[in-house]
């Protein structure tokens, strides 16, 4: 059933290869602490350069300690994710963007607060939407904007969130919010409702803001997915080959660092393999290339047994057009089908920079569509059905057996949004097309879907919060 | 090239016959495929041909690089291409540089290149400073973080004509406006011109804080960049 780009001689010669280039090219750190932790742990730091060299038996030890699964918890308990080798894929939005395609309109505009609540408000209602990751109203303040995103989150859905943070400070403060909506500190670790993504800039450097994030995901027990995007052909090597290579070793300098600080942390491996377009310079994430890359990452954090998440639903399309369905449907199929544990980036067009309400809604029937291509089907003596064969016998008919009656409801899809009747009953109903049935369905989870609310005194806990936190950054 | 070949054209020449003379017409032909070694070897026996350093930049050298633009967009040719060939037009320049000064000469402009400051991405305005560089232009990357502070400062003492920006995340944008405050409390906002570009940057958000151009792409960055200065 799985997608195998490479065979296991090469996906050990790529682990080789990583570790090598670890041991001799190194890595660049300038955080201090981190610094001070790989150098204790024997790893060769150069003080003037900050180009770390990790030796081949440090890094072979680290890989032992990562879990092998942990579970991505929500506020409301039915919504946790468990992330589990070979088991059923989970969904998220794209986070990040900061523009949108108006709903009414359709027009290209910046992303306002009013669109970021019902754009959580929509991701809440949507089942084949499992958990959320923040996007960025433009007209909010900047100092603060991640903690205030956070906020809006935990208002709008009980289901897992995901986070994005501006700096190591801002990060510590929603870690403490967290802990507020857990309930403390032991029950964040225990079914941490938070989890982070950080990336280090590719090739090879370590950001301090990406080390402060392995090593206080480490003491929170927060999930940390180490996000490793070369861009082929310009941050990262022309050759897929090179290019699955250095995310790799990324990923391998990121294992390092948060093991060595915390043993056990958990991680998450998340390749994102961009190309540039060598015409135009621009870095593309819907390219069969980035499927085929990211497909060969699933295969290298199964070697290392950690939960994998990939791009599923990503295009470089301007709108929710033909381009971006195409797009979209490739990857998100061949991530799924390479195992992916998390499937990353719902309601986003163009890379990264726009949402759209109702790419949400079709991503949604996407995902629940992949889903259901995963399960297959059961064979065994009833849904064989034998019988009812016997019973039919040549030239008859299933539709009134009471096989048929036993098995209707679950053996199938069912969709909110292929067309799948007559042209006459099309027309009757306005011969809407396929986004204009996604933007209705938009329309009818805003008008009518009701957000599970926090408890008042988490709240007011969490407005105390962040009130203080904003009045510590501005200082 | 023989000799017999180079006395023929030099003959040529001094009689005004041969309007675009071999040397210049093999350079531009390397140039294109990014021999480096070679087209500065022609550049010093163009020279030593008695071809000025004017006509060697404009007829060789530029010209060059104008076949390869426009092959560039029309999509034959991809960056790293147009970057060997870059390579290959300043490995002549270099030859040709402490003349060209001498003679009073022409040069492309000066070009200030910085990622605004709390933003750390790079990748984007490295391509764009590379592709000035391969139109001519002489820049000045300042790197990422730069302040406005640094931006003006440099804009003053290194007598840059042109500021290019950049910036990735919506939260590090409004720096560019800032810098161009600066630009205008310094008193040189009318010396200096103001091109931005990246991915969260819109043209009408150019148009708000006051920049002269907005690039969508690198491409437009060095059309742009041209139309400001020259």
């Amino acid at each position: 059933m799985w997608i195998n780009v490479l065979s296991k001689a090469e996906i050990e010669e790529i682990h080789e290869r990583s570790l090598e280039v670890l041991e001799k090219t190194g890595i660049q750190v300038d955080h201090e602490k981190g610094l001070k932790v790989l150098k204790k742990a024997g790893a060769k730091v150069n003080n003037k350069t900050k180009r770390v060299r990790i030796p081949k038996k440090l890094v072979e030890r680290c890989l032992r300690t990562v879990p092998e699964k942990f579970t991505l918890g929500a506020r409301n308990a039915e919504k946790d994710c468990p992330l589990v080798r070979g088991g059923r894929p989970y969904s998220r939005n794209g986070g990040g963007a900061d523009y949108t395609l108006d709903l009414e309109t359709g027009k290209f505009r910046p992303l306002m607060l009013a669109d970021v609540r019902s754009y959580f408000k929509l991701m809440d209602g949507l089942d084949g939407i499992s958990f959320v990751a923040p996007v960025f109203g433009q007209d909010m303040p900047v100092l603060g904007r991640d903690i205030l995103m956070l906020r809006e989150a935990f208002a709008h859905t009980d289901k897992h969130i995901h986070l994005r943070a501006y700096s190591g400070k801002t990060l510590e403060y929603m870690f403490k919010m967290a802990e507020i909506v857990a309930g403390g500190k032991e029950e964040l670790k225990k079914r941490p409702v938070v989890s982070l993504l950080e990336a280090p800039i590719s090739p090879l450097k370590f950001l301090d803001v990406t080390v402060d994030a392995l090593l206080l995901c480490g003491e929170y027990g927060i999930p940390l997915d180490v996000c490793v995007m070369p861009g082929s052909g310009s941050t990262g090597p022309m050759t897929m080959a090179g290019n699955v290579l250095l995310f790799n070793t990324e990923f391998l300098g990121g294992v390092v660092i948060s093991q060595l600080a915390h043993p056990g942390a958990p991680l998450q491996y998340a390749p994102r393999p961009m190309i540039m377009d060598m015409r135009t310079g621009f870095s593309l994430v819907g390219s069969i290339e980035g499927g085929i890359m990211a497909a060969a990452g699933a295969q290298m954090a199964h070697y290392y047994d950690v939960p994998v998440s990939l791009h599923g639903p990503w295009t470089d399309s301007m709108l929710h057009d033909g381009q971006s369905t195409f797009e979209r449907t490739y990857l998100t199929f061949m991530a799924a089908f390479a195992g992916a544990n998390v499937l990353v980036g719902a309601g986003m067009i163009q890379e990264s920079l726009v949402i759209s309400h109702e790419q949400l809604v079709i991503d949604d029937e996407l995902h629940r569509t992949v889903v259901r291509a995963l399960e297959g089907f059961e064979v065994n003596e009833e849904r064989l059905g034998m019988e009812a064969i016997a019973r039919v016998g040549p030239g008859g008919n299933f539709l009134a057996d009471p096989h048929t009656l036993r098995f209707l409801r679950g053996e199938r899809f069912l969709t909110h949004l292929l067309y799948r009747n007559s042209r006459e009953a099309w027309e009757g109903s306005g011969s809407k097309d396929f986004e204009e049935r996604a933007r209705d369905r938009a329309r009818t989870i805003l008008r009518e879907h009701q957000p599970n609310p926090l408890p008042g005194d988490v709240s007011k806990a969490l407005d105390e919060l962040v009130g203080n936190a904003l009045g510590q950054l501005q200082k | 090239m023989r000799r017999d070949e180079v006395a023929k054209i030099t003959e040529n020449r001094k009689r005004g016959e041969g309007m675009m003379p071999n040397i210049l017409e093999q350079m531009q032909k390397d140039l294109y495929s990014g021999k480096v070694e070679e087209v500065k070897k022609e550049v010093k026996r163009a020279l030593e041909e008695g071809l000025s350093a004017q006509e060697i930049l404009n007829q060789g050298l530029l010209a060059g690089m104008e076949k390869v633009g426009k092959d560039f967009k029309a999509g034959d040719l991809f960056i790293p291409e147009v970057l060997m060939c870059a390579k290959a037009m300043h490995a002549g320049l270099d030859v040709l540089r402490p003349l060209l000064a001498g003679s009073g000469a022409t040069m492309m402009g000066k070009i200030a290149m910085g990622t605004v400051a709390g933003d750390l991405h790079d990748i984007g305005k490295n391509l764009v400073s590379m592709m000035l560089v391969g139109a001519g232009f002489e820049v000045i990357d300042l790197g990422v973080n730069v302040t406005p502070e640094k931006f003006v400062e440099t804009a003053i003492s290194k007598g840059a004509q042109l500021i290019g920006m950049s910036a990735l995340l919506t939260t590090t944008m409004p720096a560019m406006k800032t810098t161009i405050e600066a630009l205008i409390k310094a008193g040189v906002r009318d010396r200096v011109k103001v091109l931005v570009g990246g991915a969260p940057v819109t043209a009408n958000f150019a148009d708000s804080i006051g920049a002269d151009a907005y690039a969508p792409d690198a491409v437009s960055a060095v059309d742009m960049a041209r139309e400001l200065i020259m």
